[in-house]
């Protein structure tokens, strides 16, 4: 128990640290930007310009800038307002659009992980049969597939051929089963591979004949002793499989008309929209962080060999 | 880490999957709307003094009234459609324009409130204006008003010695002398008014040579901000100042730091000029709004139409403050829709406002306002029942979609053109820039490349305005265009320097591009780069003139020509091309001050053949409004400005 508590502690120290490096870098980056969040295609003259600076905090000195921002994010959790959607403060924003792409992750993640674990046991219980092969072969295809040609596929086939499910929009169970299916696709793809590969290797381990010699049944020594080790590859890519489907709905965003959190990223960048950019790396900074620290936690309860540190 | 730990996490974590599905799996159910339209990006704001684009004119109009309205006027334009639209009656019952067109004295309706329930008076339109005016709003149209005694210079924050100013004192919400401000400009600190006397300012700081245009006006704005004012305060009854009554003189100073100020200097937000006291807009009862206007605009009751002049709330900005008023749970409106929810990114909801004075008109119980930009997504939702009207439809099906019934496609008041940098040689010698407009096919552009249906263009201003007669447009054939180059010093071409085409990047405006890359290799031997940047990064290169050639676009703000010419005066904020015209801006200004429409309207065309004779941008055609509608909609036409008011709107029942 100490040694949890002292290496979420560890954890939470490197998080501050890296969130702290990413604002600064962010910061650089945004100010060497060309063009004004203020800039509009009827030119706005400089003294109105100014007072706009002057309210948002964006007139005094760079150092000035950094170090109010920082202290407001760091006191108060104020990541300010968003400029160009201007009816709404950054932690709004986020706060609307951030269950959005949470539920979304939910449904896609653990579609994945149900399709593609148990894909992954049959493959390597009945392995060179065809069920294999055509399992394989999909899996394949799945991570070959950009999500975007899966999207319009599955629109082809389940909204205009088999009208089964709406085309887009946002609200109802529908209307997550297709986005959460193209953006879990490729997740199960490679868990399916990765299971597979972690069951044939584990399947010819000393325990395992040893399990098949006790006469155990097959059953029972596939789930309890041969699932479990083959997992860990599996636990490990769930880390950045999350982040990937976290910042990868952004396109699905679009096709589906989907009221996430990944598109609010291009936008403020493109429209200078600092503290919307701002805001949106820092909270993807702390989902990366975690969804790592939650990965290495689930590798120490699968693995009693692995060690928290 | 001890077995039954290890246990409780594995439980643990099949709970915390499961909590997460039932979370995930939870929607509020909303049954959709009576009536669904795409309405393209999120809208920026619903502040109609902060809003610009169209999808949040396409709400503002309908949640806002004011003093008048466009309505369907007389038949459809046989040849194309297009349904004219004209200034009515709103919130105004009845106008009268004094003879020499430049007083407009509008009787309010008794009956018009907010939705809720407090009543509408002149009083909110001199609130309303003032708010809109004031230059800590920043409005981008408050230039609407200029005509305006006293707006542009209230505006501009200009004032001079022996202006009647009006002094917003630190005592905003929140302030006292001293203090951090308080950037919610209204409600406003304490007005004093009086005539400024003198102005001292501290000596004129220098500006460094490297500094860039936003230092500038930092060290400039911190200059000013050091000027103390010297004011002889007047008496004030009854709200009204009475000029000539001096009760005493204070001197005023932003920054009291400054070295001009005095113990007895009192710190202030702005002088400005007292634009609402000035006798350009009154309210001499509650029920009659007068404006007055310097020139006689035959156009200033469709400005009346447009939502930057509307009235906002009083009360709930002075109580909310800004942005918070537009928030769903506090906006108040007064139009024919008001929000009943709004979500960030995928729709506002508009419902019926049972105290709007005419809702007896308004048929359609509550309207979804999606926000879709992807125009396949939006084809699809139209074609599965999700939507009933397409704003944006597919670029790439123009052909497939032309020829369906639903599919209403009409000439539009707006022009796509390239802006061209006149300081830049060779772009300053007009023979060069002739020959490079007369040298592009656009034809073939809009019948290859756009093929919606497009016109192309070879003047300024598109066609379909009333009783204006244009000139001649840009003539000349190929050989014209190669004689002109060689005139100017390039036969075949030869010599000429490379240009570049800057664009926002976009696939219609590359193949665009493109298009004319190729038609001047071919037909000047004229070689020109490509250069695309995203919206932000082109605007700045455009407004800071660091381009050769630009794409650029422009919408009518009102069905008058004045609104395309006016982009060209010299310096105007518009004018992006270095292009200067004494002659062009004196007939503008000659039109602006001439009362006789018809006299007017020539005026204008005279500008406009100037500006066809002068080339500073090429004009390359003029959109179309692309609209796709259920046919069970009834009561939706194509108009010159795409603005489609929703209480016409009739759903038909199957």
């Amino acid at each position: 128990m100490r040694s949890l508590l002292g290496f979420l502690v560890r954890r939470f120290g490197w998080m501050l640290l890296t969130l702290w490096a990413v604002y600064t870098v962010s910061f650089i980056l945004i100010k060497l930007a060309p063009g004004s969040p203020f800039s509009a295609e009827r030119a706005v003259t400089p003294a109105i310009e100014q007072q706009l600076r002057a309210r948002f905090n964006l007139d005094g000195p760079a150092l000035q800038q950094y170090t109010d921002y920082l202290w407001n994010i760091f006191t108060r959790g104020d990541l300010g307002w968003s400029l160009k959607l201007e009816d709404y403060s950054v932690n709004q924003v986020i706060a609307e659009g951030f269950p959005v792409s949470a539920s979304l992750a939910v449904f896609a993640l653990v579609f994945a992980i149900i399709l593609g674990v148990s894909a992954g046991v049959i493959s390597a219980v009945y392995r060179g049969t065809m069920a294999d092969l055509s399992m394989m072969t999909t899996a394949v295809l799945g991570i070959a597939i950009p999500n975007f040609v899966l999207a319009s596929l599955a629109i082809l086939l389940f909204v205009f051929m088999i009208p089964i499910f709406p085309a887009a929009g946002w609200g109802t169970l529908r209307q997550v089963a297709l986005p959460a299916f193209c953006l879990g696709a490729p997740v199960a793809a490679y868990i399916a591979r990765l299971t597979r590969a972690g069951m044939l290797e584990s399947l010819n381990r000393e325990h395992v004949r040893t399990a098949f010699a006790k006469g155990l049944s097959h059953r029972t020594v596939v789930l309890k002793h041969v699932l479990p080790g083959a997992m860990l590859p599996v636990v490990s890519y769930l880390g950045p499989a999350t982040a990937g489907v976290l910042t990868g709905s952004l396109v699905l965003e679009k096709i589906f008309a989907l009221p996430g959190m990944g598109s609010h990223f291009i936008y403020a960048a493109t429209q200078r929209d600092t503290f919307l950019a701002t805001g949106m790396v820092l909270t993807y900074t702390v989902l990366l962080f975690t969804m790592n620290t939650l990965v290495d936690l689930a590798y120490a309860v699968i693995d009693p060999r692995v060690e928290l540190e | 880490m001890p077995l039954q730990l290890r246990r409780a996490f594995m439980i643990l974590a099949v709970v915390v999957v499961g909590l997460a599905v039932v979370w995930a799996a939870r929607f509020d159910a909303m049954p959709p709307a009576e009536f669904r339209f795409q309405n393209g990006t999120d809208p920026k704001t619903l502040d109609p003094h902060r809003a610009t684009g169209q999808p949040e004119s396409r709400l503002l109009f309908n949640m806002f009234s004011g003093l008048l309205q466009l309505l369907p006027e007389g038949p459809p334009d046989p040849e194309t459609g297009v349904q004219p639209m004209s200034p009515h009656p709103a919130l105004a019952t009845s106008y009268d324009v004094s003879a020499d067109n430049k007083t407009y004295t509008f009787q309010l309706r008794r009956d018009a409130v907010w939705s809720d329930g407090v009543p509408i008076t002149a009083e909110d339109f001199i609130w309303s204006w003032t708010r809109m005016l004031h230059p800590e709003t920043a409005c981008e149209y408050n230039f609407q008003l200029f005509s305006v005694p006293y707006a542009e210079e209230y505006a501009n924050s200009v004032v001079e010695v022996g202006d009647r100013v009006e002094v917003e004192l630190w005592d905003r919400p929140g302030e006292r002398q001293g203090s951090e401000p308080n950037y919610q400009n209204f409600p406003r600190g304490t007005l004093r008014y009086g005539t400024l006397t003198e102005i001292t300012r501290p000596p004129e700081p220098e500006i460094p040579e490297d500094a860039n245009k936003l230092a500038r006006a930092k060290i400039m704005a911190d200059w000013q901000s050091q000027w103390v004012y010297t004011v002889d305060l007047a008496a004030v009854r009854d709200g009204q100042p009475m000029w000539d009554e001096v009760t005493g003189t204070r001197s005023y100073c932003r920054d009291l730091a400054s070295p001009m100020a005095t113990a007895e200097t009192e710190q202030t937000h702005g002088v400005l000029v007292a634009f609402n006291k000035l006798g350009g807009i009154e309210a001499p009862d509650p029920y009659t709004f007068i404006v007055h206007l310097e020139d006689p605009l035959p156009y200033f009751p469709y400005l009346a139409t447009y939502y930057p002049l509307f009235p906002v709330p009083r009360h709930v900005i002075e109580e909310h403050g800004k942005p918070m008023w537009t928030r769903p749970e506090n906006i108040v409106s007064n139009g024919p829709y008001k929000v009943g929810l709004r979500k960030l990114r995928d729709r506002v909801r508009l419902v019926k406002n049972e105290t709007w004075y005419d809702a007896d008109m308004v048929q359609i119980e509550s309207i979804d306002a999606m926000s879709i930009e992807g125009q396949n997504t939006a084809l699809n939702m139209y074609t599965t029942g999700q939507l009933d009207w397409v704003t944006d439809p597919p670029g790439s099906l123009i052909e497939e979609l032309k020829k369906r019934d639903d599919c209403i496609i009409a000439p539009q008041l707006s022009l796509y053109y390239y802006e061209l940098n006149t300081a830049r040689p060779p772009l300053d010698d007009v023979r060069v820039r002739r020959a490079l407009a007369m040298a592009i096919d656009r034809d073939q552009i809009v019948r290859e490349v756009t093929r919606a249906g497009q016109t192309p263009a070879y003047r300024v201003v598109p066609p379909g305005i009333q009783g204006y007669d244009p000139p001649p447009g840009m003539e000349g054939s190929l050989e014209d265009a190669r004689a002109l180059l060689t005139e100017a010093g390039y036969p075949g071409g030869r010599g000429i320097p490379k240009f570049t085409i800057l664009y926002n990047t976009s696939e219609g405006h590359r193949a665009i591009a493109e298009v004319i890359q190729q038609q001047w290799q071919n037909n000047l031997n004229v070689k020109v780069d490509l250069q695309n940047m995203e919206w932000g990064s082109f605007l700045d290169k455009r407004q800071q003139k660091r381009f050769d050639i630009s794409r650029a676009g422009w919408i009518a703000d009102y069905p008058d020509p004045n609104t395309f010419l006016d982009l060209w005066l010299t310096d105007g904020p518009q004018n992006n091309t270095n292009w200067s015209n004494l002659e062009f801006d004196r007939l503008l200004e000659e039109a602006a001050s001439e009362s006789d429409p018809e006299k007017r309207m020539q005026l204008l065309a005279e500008a406009e053949a100037i500006w066809v004779d002068e080339v500073p941008a090429i004009p390359i055609y003029f959109y179309v409004g692309l609209n796709i509608v259920k046919p069970h909609v009834k009561g939706f036409f194509p108009t010159p400005q795409d603005i489609h008011p929703f209480h016409l709107l009739r759903l038909e029942k199957d």
